[in-house]
C-alpha cells in the first residue's frame, strides 16, 4: 500500500468527520462487540459481587428508614414549622436534576447530530431512569398521609373529586412521570438492536430466551432498521421538549410560591442549566470509573469525558451566573423581603451551606478551561464529585434557607436534618447503585449499534479510493486507521 | 317535583294481578289498621303534637315550637338533678338533645374568690369554659386558668382513691376513722382562703366538735403582702379593688396587672382597655410601670421604668414623699428623675389616678401605696376597699407558728385542704412527720400526700357542689356538671362537713342549707334562679370605711430597706401558667408559652443581657436551639439550679424566677416504653408518668424570707435545653427588631402623632408599594372560585367572616390562646417537640422588641401581636394545595378539610403568616381515655400527617346557621363568637360579618388605625390589625 493513498484517506477521513475519530485503538465492529458484550456474558466478577452487596445494602436501608418513616409519621425527619420542606424535596430536585444528563445527550445530541454521544448515551440513559427512580420514591414518602397519594392522580371517583390543577405539585406529578415513560421508552428502543445482538451470542437456554423476548424478533433487516431509525428520531422529538419541561416543571414547585427567594422567574431555565450540569457531572462520575473498570477506554474516551466537562464548565457557569443574577434582581426589585432572603442566603445561619454551593458550582468548574485539567481523569473525577455536593446544596439553600427566615421573624426557625434525613438519602445511592450495577452486568453499557455507525467503517464510501462512490477492492484495512 | 310511587302508597294495588312486594300481612291485605298506622311518617304519638282544644290539634311545628320554649324555660333550672349517681338515660329527658350542647352557670373558686362561668357540656360532659356574662365581675371573659382548668378535671394523674398509709383505701374506712377521732384531739387546718359561706358554717360546727381546732390561712409562697398593707395602713382588713376605667393616669409599682397572677386580671384588662381608645373624647388613659422583671402590663406601658424590686420601695416613698403622703426617708431614689414628672402627672389626674404595687412588694409599699392613692383622693374612684369581714393575717407567720406547734407534739391532727405546704414550705415537711394524724386532701399523689398519712381525693369544682363570694362579693353557687370521676372525691366542704359531724355530709345538702338563711322569699324558686344564674342578685360587698393611719404606715415601713438593693437580687413570683404549681399537670398550660418568654414546659432564671454578662452566664444558640448555662442561686441558705434566660429591658441586677415547677406528682399509670422502631414512648406527652414530674425546679425554696431576696449567683453548668415557641432561630434581637419594623407588621405611634396624622398605619407600609394595595387584581381574577355558581347561590354567601384585633388593648395575657386550644382539641407536643419547632397552637401571639424611638437595645419596648389564620381572600395555601384539601367557604373563611388533607404541606410553606401546623405524628394516639373526653365533639380531631390551622371557630359559626335556619332569618351580628374574641378581657378582638355595613367588625374596620399585615403581597388577609398609639408623657421624654 502506498502512503500517498494512505494520506489520501486520511485526509478524506478528516474531512468526512471534522475531527479526530471517536473510536480507538483500531477496533474494529467486531471488537467493538465483543468488548462491550463478554462483559454480560462472562463469569460474574468477585468485585461485581462486593459493590452488588454495599449498594444492596444501601437499598435496605432506604428500605428499612421508609418503613421507620411509615411506621411512626413525617415527625421522624428534622422538619419544623417554618421549614415545610426538607431532605426529602432537596433529594428529589437533587436526583431529577442527575436524570437530565441522560435524555439530554441521547434526545438533544442525537438531534444536533453529535456523534460523540454514541459512546456514553446508553449508560448516561440508564442513569436518567434510575436517578428517576430515586427521585420518584421522595414526593411519594414526603407526603404526610402516604396511604393517600393517589388522590393526586386524576382518577375517577364518586364524589367527583378531581386534583386542583393550579398546584405545582400536580404539574410534578404528570411532567415526572410522563418523563420517566418516555426515557424508559427511548432507552428501551435503543436497547434493541444490541440486545438482538447479545441474544446471538447466547449460549444458556434461558439467556436466549429472555434476550429473543426482550430484542423482540430484531433481525438486523434494513426494514427494521429504518423503522428502528424513525422510531428513535420521533422519539428523540418527543423527549427533547421533555428535557425542558421536566425541570422546569419542577422548578415551578419553588417560583409559583410566594416564599422570597422562591418566587423567581428564573427558576426554570436556571434548574434546566443546574440539572444538566449535575447530570453530566454524574455522569463523568460513573463513567470515570467504569471505563477504567470494564476496559472501555477506547470506546469511551478522554476525548468524550473532555467533550463532557466542557458542558460542566458551561453549564456550571449559567448556574453561576443564575445566582448572581438572582442578586442582582432581589436587589433591582426594591422588594425587602427578597433583599433580605439573598442576604440571609450569604450571611445568614445557613451561610456554609451557601458558600459550599457557590464554591462547587461557580468556582471549581472554572478549572475547566485549562485543557489539561479537563483531560485529566482524576482531576475531572474530583471536580465531577464537588459539582455533584454542590448541586445538591443548591437544593438545600433553595429549599431551607428560603423557608426557614420568611415574612413574620417570629416564625423564623432554623431546620437541622435527623439521622433518618441523612440515611434515607444514602438509602437512595444504595437504590441508585443496585440498579446501575445490574445494569452494568446484564445489559451492554455502550450503545454498540451506535458506536459502529459513527465509525469510519460505518460510511458507506469509506472503502471509496477513487471518489467515484463505488467499493474499492484495495481499500484501507481498518487497522491502518489512527 | 315529580312524584314518584312509592311501594307502600297502594295497598290497592292488592287487586292488581302484578308482582307486588309487602311488608306484613296487614299491609297486603290492607287492612284499616296497617292504613291508619301508615297515613303519618312516623307511628302514633312519635310525632303528632298533643291535641288543642280549638284548633283540634297541634302541627308538628307548633310542636317543636312548644318544645323549644319548654326547654328555654327548663334552662331556668339548668342545674343537674341532684341525683347521687348516674346511669345513661332508657328515655330521653325532656329537656335534652343528644349532640346539642348545654351551658350552666358555675364558678371556679381560686385565690379565695369565685371567678363566674358558664361551661359548655355535651351530653353530661363539661368541654368548655366560658365567663359568665351576666355577671357583673367577669365581663363574658375569663382569663386563662379558667380556660385550662376544664383539663384538669379530666387530668389522668388525678388521685382515684382514698389512701391510707400509702395503700389503696375507701371513703368509708376513712369516714370510720374520723368518726373515732376523739374529740379532745387537737386540730390544726391549713387551708387556703375560701370565700365559701358553707365552709364557714361547717367550720365552726368542726371547731364546736373537736376541743381545739385551729385554723390556718395557707398562701404558699405566693403571700398576702397586698392585705397586710392595707391593714397596716389603715388599721383594718379590707379588700383592694381596682377600677382602671376610671383612671387616667396609672402607675405600677412591679405590679403585673394584666397577666394571670394580678390580683383580678380580668377586670383590670376591660377597665385599661376602656380607657385606651385614641379616638375617645376623653383622652386616653396613660400606664407607667416600674418594674424589675418584663411583664406584659411592662409591655402596654407608655413609660417603663426598669429597676430593681428590691429599690422600688425606696422609689415609692419618694413618690409618696413629693405628694405629701410619706415625711420618712425616701432612700437611694429619693431623687429620681422621674419622681416630679410623675407626681405631677398623678396629681392633675387627681381621682382619676392610681397606684398599683405589686404582690411581691412587701406590706410596708402597700401601705405606701394605700396612703398616695388617699392623698391622690383615688379612694372612691379609682381604688375602692372593700368590706370582706375578715381580717388578713400574717400568713407567714401564722404558718411558721403553726410548723413549730407540729415540731413540738402541741398537734394530733393535722388537715391541709387546697394546699401543699410539703411542696412550697421547706421547713414543713420535718415538722409534718410528727404529728400523729396527717391528713390531705389533694387532687394528686403530689408532695404533701407522700408524706400524709390519709389522702382524700378532691373533687374538682365541676363535680362538687360549693359556694363562695366572688371579687366584689356577689354570692354565687359553685354547681358541679358531672359527678365525680372517682368516686371517693370529695369537695373541701364534704371533708370538713365530716370532721365537724363524724358523718356524710353531702355538699348539695350542704349548701342549700346554707342558703336556705340567705335567700328571701320561696327557697325553691329563689334557689333554683340562683343555679341557674350561677349568682344571686345583689351589689356585694360594701364599700369600708377607711381612715388612713399615718402610723400605720410609718410602722410598716419600718422593715423595709430602703437603701441600694443588693448587686443582684432575686425576685420569685407566682408562674403566669403554673401559677404556685396547682396547675403543673396541666398540659394545657405547661406548653402555654408564657407570654413575655415564650418558654414552655420550664422555669427560667430571667436576667438581662447586661446582668448575664456580670456574672459570667449566657446560652447558645445552636441549630435553632437555646442551650442555656445553668446558674446556681443562693438565697437565704437553699439554692437552686435554673436555666438563664436572657429576657432583654428587665433591670440590671435583678434575677426573675417562677414558682409552680419541680413538682413530684406520683403517677399510678405505668410508664410507655414501646420497641425501638416505634416512637409512641417519645410522642405519648403523658406516657412518662405525671406530666408535671421532672419539669423545671421548685424556687419555693428560695422565697422562705420573702418573694424578693438578695442573692449570689453563679454558673453551674452548661448547655441545658431550653424550649421556646420563638426565637428559635434568631437570638439577635436588634436585626429582628429592624426587620419588624421595615416590615411594617407592628406598627404604632403615639397619641400626638396619631393625632396629627391619623393614617399613620399606612406610612408603615413596606417601601415599594405605596399603592392601595386593595386596587391590585388578583392573580385568578377573572375566573374567581368566589364568582362561581355554586358560591353566590350559597345560603353562607350573605356572611362574609372577618376580624380586627385592636393591637392597642391587647395586653398579651395568653387568655386567647387557651381558649383556642380548648375549644379546637389542639393536642400538647411535649418540650422536646416544641424545641424542634412544632408546637401546634392555632393562635399564637408573637412578640417582639422594638428599639429605637427613645427606647435602646437595653431598655426597649415590648409588642404582642396575635396571629390567627388571617383567612385570606386571595389565599396562598389553596392555589397550591394538590388534593384541593384546602378551600375556601361560600362565607369567606379559609378552610382546611382534614380528611382529603394528603400533608405536602406545601401549604405551610406558601403561607406568609405562617399559621398552618402539622401533624407530624399521631397526637391523639398515646392520648389518655379521659383526656378524649375534654374534646369538643364539634371539632375534628386530627390525625397523624394532616395539617391543621384556625378555623375562626368554623364550629361556632355553623351551629349559629343552624339556629338561624330553623328560624328562618338572618344571622344576627354578635351571634357568632370565637373562642379567642369570648374569652378576651380587653375585648381587642371583633370578629362579625363585613357584608353587614352595620356589624360591629364593619364600624371597626372603618378606623383609621386599620391595617392589614403584608397587605403587599394582595393576599387580601380577612383580618385587619389596628395600629398601635400609645401616650406618653411630654414631659417625660
Amino acid at each position: 500500500m502506498s502512503t500517498a493513498s494512505t494520506d489520501k484517506t486520511l485526509a478524506h477521513l478528516a474531512d468526512f468527520h471534522d475531527e479526530a475519530p471517536l473510536v480507538k485503538g483500531n477496533l474494529t465492529f467486531h471488537d467493538i462487540t465483543e468488548i462491550v458484550s463478554s462483559h454480560t456474558e462472562k463469569k460474574t466478577p468477585f468485585a461485581w459481587y462486593g459493590a452488588f452487596s454495599l449498594a444492596l445494602a444501601g437499598l435496605m436501608l432506604l428500605v428499612g428508614m421508609i418503613a421507620y418513616l411509615f411506621w411512626n409519621g413525617t415527625g421522624v425527619w428534622g422538619l419544623n414549622n417554618p421549614v415545610g420542606w426538607g431532605y426529602a424535596i432537596v433529594n428529589f430536585v437533587f436526583w431529577v436534576g442527575i436524570g437530565h444528563a441522560g435524555t439530554l445527550i441521547s434526545a438533544i445530541l442525537f438531534l444536533f447530530r453529535q456523534q460523540w454521544r454514541t459512546a456514553i448515551n446508553r449508560s448516561a440513559e440508564a442513569m436518567t431512569i434510575f436517578a428517576v427512580i430515586c427521585a420518584l420514591v421522595f414526593p411519594t414518602i414526603h407526603v404526610g398521609r402516604v396511604w393517600a397519594i393517589y388522590w393526586t392522580l386524576p382518577l375517577p371517583n364518586q364524589m367527583n373529586m378531581w386534583p386542583q390543577f393550579k398546584s405545582p405539585l400536580l404539574w410534578d406529578v404528570f411532567a415526572v412521570s410522563t418523563y420517566f415513560t418516555v426515557s424508559l421508552v427511548f432507552w428501551y428502543i435503543g436497547l434493541v438492536p444490541d440486545l438482538a445482538s447479545m441474544r446471538d451470542r447466547a449460549k444458556g437456554k434461558l439467556r436466549k430466551l429472555v434476550l429473543g423476548v426482550a430484542s423482540m424478533g430484531w433481525t438486523g433487516a434494513n426494514r427494521h432498521w429504518r423503522n428502528y431509525e424513525k422510531a428513535y428520531l420521533l422519539l428523540a422529538a418527543l423527549a427533547t421538549p421533555l428535557v425542558l419541561s421536566v425541570h422546569s416543571v419542577v422548578s415551578f414547585d419553588f417560583a409559583v410560591s410566594i416564599v422570597p427567594g422562591w418566587h423567581t422567574t428564573i427558576f426554570p431555565p436556571y434548574f434546566v442549566a443546574g440539572a444538566i450540569f449535575s447530570g453530566f457531572a454524574m455522569v463523568v462520575t460513573l463513567l470515570v470509573i467504569a471505563r477504567k473498570i470494564y476496559g472501555v477506554e477506547n470506546i469511551i474516551t478522554v476525548d468524550h469525558l473532555e467533550k463532557m466537562n466542557i458542558i460542566i464548565l458551561l453549564t456550571g457557569t449559567m448556574v453561576g451566573f443564575a445566582y448572581i443574577t438572582e442578586f442582582f434582581i432581589a436587589w433591582y426589585s426594591g422588594v425587602q423581603y427578597e433583599q433580605y432572603a439573598f442576604v440571609n442566603r450569604m450571611f445568614g445561619p445557613y451561610a456554609w451551606a451557601y458558600w459550599t454551593m457557590m464554591s462547587c458550582n461557580l468556582f471549581f468548574p472554572q478549572f475547566f478551561w485549562f485543557k489539561k485539567l479537563r483531560r485529566n481523569i482524576t482531576f475531572m473525577f474530583i471536580i465531577s464529585i464537588f459539582v455533584n455536593i454542590g448541586m445538591w446544596f443548591e437544593r438545600f439553600v433553595i429549599t431551607v434557607t428560603s423557608l426557614h427566615r420568611d415574612y413574620l421573624p417570629s416564625s423564623w426557625d432554623y431546620y437541622t436534618p435527623t439521622a433518618v434525613d441523612v440515611l434515607t438519602f444514602v438509602g437512595t445511592f444504595g437504590l441508585f447503585f443496585t440498579l446501575f450495577l445490574l445494569f452494568l452486568r446484564f445489559m451492554p453499557m455502550v450503545a454498540v449499534a451506535e458506536v459502529k455507525g459513527i465509525m469510519p467503517e460505518a460510511d458507506p464510501h469509506f472503502y471509496d479510493h477513487e471518489g467515484d462512490g463505488h467499493h474499492a477492492e484495495h481499500a484501507v484495512e481498518p487497522s491502518t486507521q489512527q | 317535583m315529580i312524584e314518584l310511587p312509592v311501594l307502600d302508597d297502594s295497598p290497592e294495588l292488592a287487586d292488581q294481578p302484578r308482582n307486588r312486594f309487602w311488608r306484613s300481612i296487614s299491609h297486603l291485605e290492607g287492612s284499616s289498621e296497617f292504613k291508619q298506622m301508615n297515613a303519618g311518617e312516623f307511628l302514633p304519638g312519635a310525632s303528632d303534637g298533643p291535641v288543642t282544644e280549638g284548633t283540634g290539634g297541634a302541627t308538628r311545628r307548633q310542636f317543636i315550637q312548644l318544645m323549644g320554649a319548654s326547654m328555654a324555660m327548663a334552662g331556668l333550672t339548668a342545674c343537674r338533678k341532684p341525683v347521687e349517681t348516674i346511669v345513661p338515660y332508657v328515655r330521653q329527658p325532656e329537656d335534652r338533645v343528644e349532640g346539642v350542647p348545654v351551658r350552666y352557670a358555675t364558678s371556679m373558686p381560686f385565690r379565695g374568690v369565685l371567678h363566674p362561668l358558664l361551661v359548655e357540656s355535651f351530653d353530661g360532659r363539661p368541654t368548655k369554659v366560658e365567663g359568665n356574662p351576666d355577671h357583673p365581675d367577669s365581663h363574658g371573659a375569663t382569663h386563662l386558668f379558667e380556660q385550662a382548668s376544664i383539663l384538669s378535671l379530666y387530668d389522668p394523674d388525678r388521685l382515684g382513691s382514698v389512701r391510707n398509709g400509702g395503700t389503696a383505701s375507701d371513703w368509708a374506712s376513712f369516714r370510720t376513722f374520723v368518726s373515732s377521732l376523739p374529740t379532745s384531739s387537737r386540730v390544726l387546718v391549713i387551708a387556703e382562703p375560701t370565700s365559701s359561706m358553707t365552709m364557714a358554717v361547717v367550720r365552726r360546727q368542726m371547731g364546736q366538735r373537736f376541743d381545739s381546732v385551729r385554723w390556718v390561712d395557707y398562701h404558699g409562697a405566693v403571700g398576702n403582702n397586698a392585705a397586710q398593707g392595707v391593714r397596716a395602713a389603715y388599721g383594718r382588713s379590707a379588700r383592694v379593688s381596682h377600677d382602671l376605667s376610671a383612671a387616667k393616669v396609672i402607675l405600677s409599682l412591679d405590679a403585673d396587672l394584666f397577666a394571670s397572677t394580678g390580683p383580678d386580671p380580668v377586670t383590670a384588662s376591660a377597665g385599661f382597655a376602656a380607657g385606651r381608645d385614641p379616638e375617645s373624647m376623653g383622652g386616653m388613659n396613660r400606664l407607667y410601670v416600674v418594674e424589675s422583671g418584663y411583664s406584659i402590663t411592662g409591655g402596654m406601658a407608655d413609660h417603663r421604668l426598669r429597676m430593681k424590686s428590691s429599690e422600688i420601695a425606696s422609689f415609692a416613698a419618694a413618690l409618696a414623699a413629693e405628694l405629701g403622703a410619706w415625711s420618712g426617708d425616701t432612700g437611694v431614689h429619693g431623687s429620681h428623675a422621674w419622681i416630679a414628672e410623675l407626681a405631677a402627672d398623678l396629681r392633675s389626674a387627681g381621682l382619676n389616678a392610681l397606684v398599683v404595687a405589686g404582690d411581691n412588694q412587701p406590706a410596708g409599699v402597700h401601705a405606701l401605696v394605700a396612703a398616695i392613692n388617699d392623698q391622690l383622693g383615688a379612694v372612691g374612684t379609682t381604688v375602692t376597699y372593700l368590706d370582706t369581714n375578715e381580717s388578713a393575717a400574717d400568713a407567714a407567720a401564722d404558718l411558721d407558728a403553726a410548723v413549730a406547734d407540729m415540731a413540738a407534739g402541741r398537734v394530733d391532727v393535722v388537715l391541709t385542704l387546697g394546699s401543699n405546704p410539703v411542696y412550697d414550705h421547706p421547713a414543713f415537711a420535718a415538722a409534718y412527720a410528727s404529728v400523729e394524724h396527717r391528713i390531705h386532701l389533694s387532687s394528686y399523689l403530689d408532695e404533701t400526700a407522700v408524706e400524709a398519712t390519709w389522702v382524700v381525693p378532691e373533687a374538682h369544682y365541676l363535680e362538687a357542689w360549693s359556694d363562695g363570694t366572688s371579687r366584689s362579693g356577689i354570692p354565687g353557687v359553685v354547681q358541679p356538671l358531672i359527678a365525680p370521676l372517682y368516686a371517693d372525691a370529695h369537695s373541701d366542704i364534704e371533708m370538713v362537713g365530716l370532721f365537724a359531724t363524724g358523718t356524710d355530709m353531702p355538699g348539695y345538702e350542704m349548701v342549700r342549707a346554707t342558703w336556705r338563711s340567705q335567700l328571701s322569699g320561696s327557697f325553691e324558686n329563689a334557689w333554683r334562679k340562683v343555679v341557674h344564674d350561677g349568682f344571686a342578685a345583689g351589689d356585694g360587698f360594701s364599700a369600708a370605711r377607711m381612715s388612713l393611719s399615718a402610723s400605720g404606715v410609718r410602722a410598716a415601713m419600718e422593715g423595709v430597706d430602703l437603701s441600694a438593693g443588693a448587686d443582684v437580687e432575686v425576685v420569685i413570683t407566682p408562674d403566669a401558667k403554673l401559677y404556685d404549681g396547682r396547675f403543673a399537670n396541666n398540659a394545657w398550660l405547661q406548653e402555654l408559652p408564657d407570654p413575655t418568654t415564650k418558654v414552655v414546659w420550664d422555669n427560667v432564671a430571667q436576667m438581662n443581657p447586661a446582668t448575664a454578662e456580670k456574672l459570667g452566664l449566657g446560652a447558645k444558640l445552636n441549630a435553632g436551639k437555646y442551650f442555656a448555662d445553668v446558674v446556681r442561686l443562693d438565697a437565704a441558705g437553699h439554692s437552686v439550679d435554673l436555666p438563664v434566660w436572657i429576657q432583654p429591658g428587665m433591670a440590671d441586677g435583678s434575677i426573675h424566677v417562677t414558682l409552680g415547677y419541680g413538682r413530684q406528682i406520683v403517677s399510678e399509670r405505668p410508664e410507655r416504653n414501646t420497641s425501638f422502631f416505634d416512637l409512641d414512648d417519645y410522642t405519648d406527652v403523658y406516657g412518662k408518668g405525671a406530666i408535671s414530674t421532672g419539669v423545671g425546679v421548685n424556687t419555693a425554696v428560695l422565697a422562705v424570707s420573702g418573694p424578693i431576696a438578695p442573692v449570689s449567683a453563679s454558673k453551674a453548668s452548661e448547655g441545658y435545653l431550653v424550649a421556646s415557641t420563638q426565637d428559635h432561630g434568631a437570638i439577635d434581637a436588634p436585626h429582628v427588631g429592624e426587620e419588624v419594623k421595615s416590615r411594617g407588621l407592628f406598627r404604632m405611634a403615639t397619641v400626638e402623632e396619631y393625632r396629627a396624622n391619623p393614617d399613620f398605619v399606612k406610612g408603615g407600609e413596606p417601601a415599594p408599594l405605596k399603592e392601595d394595595w386593595e386596587d391590585y387584581p388578583t392573580l385568578w381574577e377573572a375566573n374567581h372560585p368566589k364568582d362561581s355558581q355554586e358560591i353566590m347561590s350559597s345560603n353562607y354567601h350573605s356572611n362574609q367572616w372577618g376580624m380586627v384585633i385592636d393591637l392597642n388593648t391587647c395586653t398579651g395575657c395568653n387568655a386567647c390562646v387557651v381558649a383556642c386550644q380548648a375549644e379546637n382539641n389542639i393536642q400538647v407536643v411535649g418540650k422536646d417537640e416544641v424545641a424542634r419547632g412544632r408546637e401546634m397552637h392555632w393562635l399564637r401571639l408573637d412578640r417582639y422588641f422594638v428599639s429605637g424611638d427613645g427606647s435602646s437595645y437595653e431598655d426597649p419596648q415590648m409588642v404582642i401581636q396575635p396571629m390567627p389564620c388571617q383567612h385570606c381572600e386571595n389565599a396562598p395555601c389553596e392555589q397550591v394545595c394538590p388534593v384541593a384539601a384546602t378551600v375556601h367557604s361560600p362565607d369567606g373563611t379559609n378552610q382546611m378539610i382534614y380528611n382529603r388533607c394528603i400533608g405536602t404541606r406545601y401549604c405551610a410553606n406558601n403561607c406568609p403568616y405562617k399559621v398552618r401546623r402539622f401533624n407530624f405524628f399521631n397526637w391523639t394516639k398515646t392520648l389518655p381515655d379521659t383526656l378524649h373526653m375534654a374534646s369538643n365533639p364539634n371539632v375534628t380531631v386530627r390525625s397523624r400527617g394532616v395539617m391543621e390551622k384556625c378555623s375562626f371557630c368554623i364550629q361556632r359559626i355553623r351551629g349559629a346557621n343552624k339556629v338561624a335556619n330553623v328560624e328562618n332569618r338572618e344571622l344576627k351580628d354578635g351571634e357568632v363568637v370565637t373562642a379567642c374574641q369570648q374569652v378576651c378581657p380587653a375585648n381587642a378582638i371583633t370578629f362579625g360579618n363585613l357584608s353587614d355595613p352595620d356589624s360591629a367588625v364593619s364600624r371597626r374596620r372603618q378606623s383609621d388605625r386599620r391595617y392589614e399585615l403584608l397587605a403587599e403581597l394582595n393576599v387580601k388577609p380577612r383580618v385587619s390589625y389596628l395600629g398601635r398609639v400609645r401616650n406618653p408623657n411630654p414631659n417625660l421624654a
